[in-house]
């Protein structure tokens, strides 16, 4: 089968210093993709580079490939309008618009091959707050709330994959389990998803493989439930605890 | 003095500051882009009008919309140049680099249509009208309904429709906007030909008011920076407020003190203003 995302030997150089290299990754059709690494392991700045969102100017070399065609050279818009959706960490949704009017700017690509369509009701059963908050403004959302419209206006472009760059970073804790069930339900109806998160521990729950990234390389790959059991993982992220 | 009188003289020369200032309004509020060239660009679509009105022998509205065409295109070009400074928001460069446009823009300007003034004659600017004690021409009421509709559906276009709402989200974050799958190159380009098309609209109305001059354009983009910061930046109503109240200051400041003075008082008001209002007429 072949994967809806890949990156074929990508490398992200800054200047003089490497960021990521040669990096290899597949995120197939239904299936949840984690990466792992360290803060600086480079894990933000593959994700950007896979959406064409890269911070700065970096080289970038290799490819990206969507549903197999290379799209290395387009922009982030293009790529965002062919359905390789980005919900990046930090600043993702536009404070001084209403959550209706972020959720209005986007518009679903004319090519409904592979892509995965949900309605503005679909996108409200999902998250439900975002309707109790439609008139208010993106800076009066909480973190949480963000979050969900972010993802919201993923979801309406009708995506063919998703990329999540920390979702869970500054949720509380009670949000991050059911932001990433969300998540699981969405890959359960075929998505494909990548996700980044510092969380291993609550992304190895529900995630299907994960990618080990340290210091811009990728060192590790397999099933979350080996990943689970990988010495490394044990001793970074999880405390030395085995279940 | 007659009362009266100055304030319609005050709404008319109002709604001409309102009427100049709307594109930068948009252009500095809605896209947070700066443009010192306006004036400028004032004073060459005023040109390109009188010249095809005098040299084509085609009537003042033909004229006119030719002359907002060929600044629509100049706003492309001058938009083109710029996008990598527009792109990364370098807002000083930006200042330079438009402060440049407006030079060369007068210098080619001379070299056209020579210094000495032109008077751009409309037909609607000498018809009178008289009520009581009151008169006012025809040129003057187009003016008032022109700038009153301009920014009634400039502040629709912004809050009411998804075009306005991809203008907000590209001049809040134009890197996030293309994860929204927004062009925001193209966004920018759009929103600079509609400052560019705003102030040849404006041009082409005001200026048969007064003989054009390729010198002319300092004192118009004092007056749009004043309108602009003081009606609070984006505001778009706020703008238009501003506009107004200074046109009927400037009409009773020159019955009542001296119209040499004028420019001097506006920004003695502006100071005294910010002093009080940082934000001008915004409410954060």
């Amino acid at each position: 089968m072949t994967a809806v995302l890949s990156a074929r030997s990508l490398g992200i150089r800054y200047g003089g210093s490497i960021a990521v290299h040669d990096a290899v990754i597949d995120v197939g059709a239904g299936r949840m993709v984690a990466v792992a690494g360290a803060n600086g392991a480079g894990k933000s700045t593959l994700v950007n580079a896979l959406a064409g969102w890269s911070r700065g100017s970096p080289t970038v070399s290799g490819e990206v490939l969507l549903n197999g065609q290379n799209i290395s050279g387009l922009a982030a818009h293009e790529r965002s309008r062919r359905g390789l959706q980005h919900v990046p960490e930090g600043k993702n949704v536009f404070g001084e618009l209403t959550v209706d009017e972020n959720l209005n700017l986007v518009r679903k690509g004319d090519d409904a091959a592979g892509r995965y369509l949900f309605s503005r009701e679909e996108v409200i059963n999902l998250f439900p707050r975002l309707h109790e908050r439609r008139t208010h403004k993106g800076s009066a959302l909480s973190g949480g709330e963000r979050q969900m419209l972010a993802m919201g206006r993923a979801l309406l472009a009708g995506p063919r994959v998703l990329l999540l760059d920390e979702p869970s970073v500054g949720l509380a804790p009670r949000l991050i389990g059911e932001v990433l069930a969300v998540v699981r339900l969405l890959v359960d109806r075929g998505l494909p998803v990548l996700v980044v998160d510092q969380n291993v521990r609550a992304v190895l729950e529900v995630a299907d493989e994960l990618y080990l990234l340290e210091r811009g390389r990728i060192v590790g790959h397999g099933s979350a439930s080996s990943m689970r059991h990988d010495d490394r993982i044990m001793k970074a992220y999880l405390g030395g605890l085995t279940e | 003095m007659n009362f009266s009188q100055q304030a319609i003289n005050g709404l008319v020369i109002g709604s001409g500051y309102a009427c100049v200032a709307l594109g930068w309004t948009i252009l500095l509020g809605a896209a947070r882009l700066v443009n010192f060239a306006h004036g400028q660009m004032y004073m060459l679509a005023a040109f390109i009008c009188w010249f095809i009105l005098t040299r084509a022998g085609v009537s003042y509205p033909v004229a006119a919309v030719a002359s907002i065409v060929a600044m629509a295109l100049l706003g492309v070009v001058m938009q083109l140049t710029m996008n990598r400074l527009v792109m990364t928001q370098n807002l000083t460069s930006l200042m330079i680099v438009t402060l440049g446009f407006g030079y060369i823009l007068q210098g080619s300007a001379g070299l056209l249509f020579g210094g000495a003034p032109h008077t751009m004659t409309t037909g609607l600017a000498q018809k009178q009208i008289r009520i009581g004690e009151v008169w006012f021409t025809q040129q003057d009421i187009l003016i008032l309904v022109v700038t009153l509709v301009l920014y009634a559906v400039i502040w629709l276009l912004l809050k009411r429709t998804r075009q306005g709402s991809i203008i907000r989200s590209v001049a809040e974050d134009p890197k996030l906007a293309q994860l929204f799958g927004i062009d925001s190159r193209a966004v920018y380009v759009g929103v600079f030909v509609l400052e560019a098309v705003l102030v040849a609209i404006s041009a082409v109305l005001v200026a048969p008011r007064t003989p054009i001059l390729t010198s002319m354009g300092f004192e118009e983009v004092i007056t749009t920076f004043v309108v602009v910061v003081l009606g609070g930046i984006g505001n778009v109503a706020g703008a238009l407020i501003v506009g107004m109240a200074l046109g009927v200051f400037t009409a009773f400041f020159g019955a009542l003190v001296s119209p040499a003075y004028t420019t001097a008082a506006i920004f003695a008001v502006m100071l005294a203003f910010l002093i009080v209002r940082p934000g001008g007429l915004n409410t954060r």
